[in-house]
């Protein structure tokens, strides 16, 4: 099985993603054994945003870091254990609400497709992306 | 008519003059004070100088018929002036002012006519000759009971208050300035003139009972005027309040209380006729009198500061503040009366304290405090509008810093008039009527 | 975000006292109505507010980063030329983002200002005597805000008290004040007195970053309204919602320059952000809470006449009785007396007629400013919306109800008395 970053980049989905994890320099950690639970938002999440809020963050790396940690949790969950607890701690710090088990909604996101798993953790597809607070 | 007695003699002494300048002032301005647009004005303007006529022809008149005729004149363009202009309930006030006025002047003519025919010094009306009136032991009571009534009934004073709290506050604000400012004086100088100046044992006898009267409707004044929640109707019991002071100052009728009266007569006219024309000009701003729509006028930016301002002096100098006009009066009452009637000197002065209470009172409420921006949606006023309350405050500060121009006029006048009293055991036993040539005996006219 | 209707409909009408307002933000309005006087008015305001706003954070950070701890600072309100040229990041032709189309230095209203004032060419000091400036006591007066509420998001606050910041404040106090015994010496007694001032510096700088982004804003919100490009209140509405997001990852950070060398209090590496630990502590502490303004009214705390729970205070903008009492030194009176320098001639037209006109002026801009802060909060809140919940034109009821849950919520914090929401929505309240 792929880790994380190579899954995602298998998927042809997740190239902001892929892109915004680097300038973070955070690949290195989502190449390490973790585990990690990661909400991965697809390239139209990162579309839907307003224009200049991409550009913004990627030309300031600690911030950029610090929204792309609020979408992993330590440890690897499947759907069925993320919608055991109502919410989630982050490796930012704050908390994940689980909103919905059935549909499956993280906070106000909608998972488009849940438990694809990797080599160092588990990563859930969602449709936006995630902001805290 | 030399039959009847009546001659058209007129001349001023030092009681009249003042009123007569006062009288012309206070009609000029509020004609001043009317609004330009008004749609009777001619008759307005007409109906206020009759009334004035009326009035200065009381205070000129040297025969005591004439005095009279004048005294009816005045009522009936008076109770027109009330009657057409003012208020909701109005009418009722001018009615009840014309049957007040009505009984008031039929007295006045019985008494008068008493004094004329029952002079045992000869038949005649004129001032001078009544000066040295003689009357027969039994009438010098009616008569000056009559008088009293008369007179009483136009200051006014308590029990005979009935239609001035209504009129005062219904009467449109021109109106209002002559009523209060004006046609009240005419019964505090028919006391002076008449029963302090002709009937003058008599008064002395009655004095004592008067005082408290006095005091009485000072504080009935003030005490009601505490507990109003309309300005107009505030500013009417605080006018009868100082009647009440008035009506003190004439019982006691020593020399330094006379002046003090007549000082009185002159302040109390300029204020409440201030009072009532910045009250008319708060109404046609903001177009409510009721003390608990108002609120912060004195803003700056959106209320009426200049008029306000104006207001905290009128009320202030109504309160007796040193360095505006009240303060002179009501000095040098206290200090006239207080030797021969203390106790009724001393209720007179808690009534002053208690016209601080109001005065602080309703400008708290109506002056200071917050502006309701949704209310305050009204102009400035206009230094054309300011006239008459510019120069009436004018003259009450004038007159507080320099007391001569109150007290200057009549200091002759009043030291003639005055009157030296017994001690008043003397007079307790000397009341009933019988007793009175043994008072005349003591009595020094001086 | 467009306007829309359909959706709204899908869910049954709200029973919120303020339903209709509710039912205006679900359609992608402001709490604002639209109406093309509002437009005016807000536009005109924004432009007038945003040029002393381009002192306020020029000298905000010039005190930040170079006044800094300075016992006597008697010429803090003069900044450099340095900060005056200063380039903002989002105008100008070397703005990565470039939100405004103008150039990077100061506007040249607020250097006309500068030089004349209202009394006419005179030397720098003797306008700063006169008082003939733009007042920054008011943007002193903000950071208090923010600085006595703390606790309202955002990492910002707790980083204060952080040991890496008393490290950081320590090295900066002691480079500074080196070679000063007395100001070491007090820093060894009292080591929490001057940690407070850097707290505050650091608040100040703060402030500074975050109005550095807002003044671009307005102008760029004047320029495109005279062109007529704001097709009404919303419009101009999501102008700002876009640029909240857009600048919503700008870092937050405090360096201070002490004889030429840098020393980084709190280091952009700690990724604070514009929205949360600017943007919103400054909106809830200047737009909501407050405090009530010295000597204006009394209030009895003991009778309760002043919240006890520091998040019920209500004496901000939303809340303000726009009356100027008159006394100088209230924060509000001072920003009104430097946006009257700077309205636009149609602002100043519509204030001459209506009212008492020049008499009331600054009344009348007040109420306008209460207006067009309603329309900021508005995008704050839909900005809020579109970050936490759901698009306005979301299939799901249940998402639609809970955006509704969450607008309903923030329109109840104006229910009590002292909010102005209901006057904004009228015409007659000038």
């Amino acid at each position: 099985m792929a880790n994380i970053i190579e899954t995602a980049k298998g998927a042809g989905l997740f190239s902001t993603l892929l892109t915004a994890v680097e300038v973070a320099g955070l690949t290195g950690a989502l190449e390490s054994p973790g585990p990690f639970t990661v909400f991965a938002p697809v390239d139209d999440a990162f579309a839907a945003l307003p224009p200049g809020t991409v550009q913004t963050l990627v030309q300031n790396p600690p911030q950029l870091a610090r929204i792309l940690k609020f979408h992993v949790i330590s440890g690897a969950y499947s759907r069925s254990d993320l919608v055991d607890q109502p919410s989630w701690e982050s490796l930012e710090g704050a908390m994940i609400p689980i909103r919905c088990a059935e549909p499956f909604e993280v906070k106000n996101t909608s998972v488009l497709s849940a438990d694809i798993v990797c080599d160092n953790g588990i990563v859930h597809v969602i449709n936006r992306v995630m902001l805290p607070g | 008519m030399p039959q009847l007695g009546l001659e058209f003699h007129l001349g001023l002494d030092g009681l009249s003059l003042p009123l007569v300048g006062l009288t012309a002032l206070i009609t000029l301005l509020s004609v001043a004070e009317s609004s330009p647009e008004e749609p009777r004005g001619r008759l307005l303007y007409g109906l206020l100088l009759a009334a004035d006529f009326g009035l200065t022809g009381a205070f000129l008149a040297r025969n005591a018929l004439l005095f009279v005729l004048a005294f009816e004149i005045t009522l009936i363009p008076t109770t027109l002036l009330l009657a057409i202009w003012g208020g909701e309930r109005r009418a009722t006030a001018a009615i009840r002012y014309l049957m007040y006025g009505a009984v008031s002047g039929v007295a006045l003519l019985a008494g008068v006519l008493a004094l004329g025919l029952l002079n045992t010094n000869g038949f005649s009306f004129a001032y001078d000759d009544l000066a040295q009136v003689s009357l027969p032991p039994g009438s010098q009571r009616w008569i000056m009971g009559l008088l009293l009534l008369a007179f009483g009934l136009k200051m006014p004073v308590l029990p005979l208050h009935g239609w001035q709290p209504l009129a005062y506050s219904q009467a449109s604000t021109p109106v209002a300035m002559q009523l209060s400012g004006v046609v009240s004086k005419l019964g505090a100088y028919g006391l002076l003139r008449f029963a302090v100046g002709m009937m003058g044992d008599t008064w002395a006898a009655w004095a004592p009972a008067i005082a408290v009267l006095g005091m009485v409707s000072a504080l009935y004044g003030a005490l009601n005027a505490i507990a109003q929640t309309d300005m107009r109707r505030l500013v009417a019991y605080s006018s009868l309040g100082h009647m009440g002071l008035l009506m003190l100052a004439i019982s006691a009728a020593s020399p330094l209380s006379l002046q003090g009266a007549m000082a009185q007569i002159l302040a109390h006219g300029l204020i409440t006729s201030l009072l009532f024309c910045l009250v008319g000009m708060i109404e046609t701003r903001t177009g409510t009198t009721e003390i608990a729509g108002l609120s912060g006028l004195l803003n700056p930016c959106r209320g009426l500061p200049f008029t306000s301002g104006l207001f905290l002096l009128a009320l202030m100098a109504s309160a007796g503040v040193p360095g505006q006009a009240g303060f002179v009066a009501e000095m040098v009452i206290y200090q006239g009366s207080f030797t021969l009637y203390p106790i009724p000197t001393l209720g007179c002065l808690l009534a002053s304290g208690l016209t601080a209470v109001y005065a602080v009172r309703l400008f708290n409420r109506v002056g200071f405090g917050r502006l309701d921006n949704a209310l305050a949606d009204y102009s400035r006023t206009s230094w054309q509008e300011r006239v008459p309350a510019l120069s009436l405050s004018m003259l009450v500060i004038v007159a507080g810093l320099w007391p001569n121009l109150l007290l200057g006029w009549s200091e002759g006048a009043t030291a003639s008039l005055a009157l030296t009293h017994p001690s008043p055991s003397v007079l307790v036993a000397a009341l009933p009527s019988a007793a009175v040539p043994q008072a005349a005996a003591l009595l020094e006219l001086s | 975000m467009t306007v829309l209707t359909s959706s709204a409909k899908a869910l049954p009408p709200s029973t919120h006292p303020f339903a209709e307002v509710v039912e205006r933000l679900e359609a992608g309005g402001s709490m604002l109505p639209d109406t093309p006087e509002n437009l005016m008015q807000i536009i005109g305001i924004y432009k007038a507010y945003a040029v002393p706003m381009d002192f306020y954070w020029r000298d905000l950070l010039y005190i930040a980063e170079q006044v800094f701890l300075n016992p006597l600072p008697a010429f803090k309100y003069f900044p450099s030329q340095e900060y005056l040229d200063r380039p903002n990041s989002y105008q100008g032709d070397q703005a990565e983002l470039r939100i405004w189309r103008g150039e990077a230095g100061a506007h040249p209203e607020l250097l006309e200002f500068m030089e004349k004032g209202e009394i006419g060419k005179l030397p720098k000091l003797l306008h700063h005597l006169w008082h003939d400036r733009i007042n920054m006591e008011f943007a002193e007066a903000c950071m208090d805000a923010m600085l006595w509420h703390q606790g309202m998001g955002g990492r910002f606050n707790d980083y204060l008290d952080s040991e890496v910041y008393r490290q950081n404040a320590d090295k900066a106090i002691k480079a500074y004040f080196k070679g000063n015994p007395l100001m070491l010496g007090l820093y060894k007694l009292f080591p929490e007195m001057l940690l407070e001032q850097v707290k505050k510096l650091s608040y100040v700088a703060n402030l500074g970053l975050f109005w550095e982004v807002m003044a671009p804003v307005f102008f760029e919100m004047s320029d495109i309204y005279d062109e007529g490009g704001f097709s009404g209140v919303p419009a101009a509405m999501d102008f700002l919602v876009n640029g909240i997001f857009a600048v919503a990852g700008r870092p937050i950070y405090h360096q201070v320059f002490i004889r030429g060398e840098c020393f980084e209090i709190i280091p952009k590496s700690e990724g604070f952000t514009w929205l949360y630990e600017a943007a919103l502590p400054y909106v809830e502490a200047v737009f909501y809470r407050t405090a009530p303004f010295r000597g204006t009214k009394s209030y009895n705390a003991q009778a309760g006449q002043v919240p006890s729970e520091q998040s019920e205070f209500h004496y901000g903008i939303l809340y303000a009785d726009v009356f100027p009492v008159g006394s100088a030194g209230i924060p509000p009176t001072l920003l009104m007396q430097d946006m009257l320098h700077f309205l636009p001639p149609y602002l100043t037209e519509l204030y001459l007629q209506h009212k008492r006109g020049e008499d009331d002026i600054l009344v009348q801009l007040g109420i306008t400013f209460q207006r067009s802060m309603y329309n900021v909060t508005s995008a704050v809140i839909q900005a809020l919306r579109a970050a936490l919940l759901f698009p306005l034109d979301d299939p799901d009821p249940e998402h639609l109800k809970a955006n509704r849950a969450f607008f309903e919520s923030q329109m109840d914090r104006f229910i009590r008395p002292e909010a102005r929401l209901r006057d904004v929505q009228t015409e007659h309240y000038r």
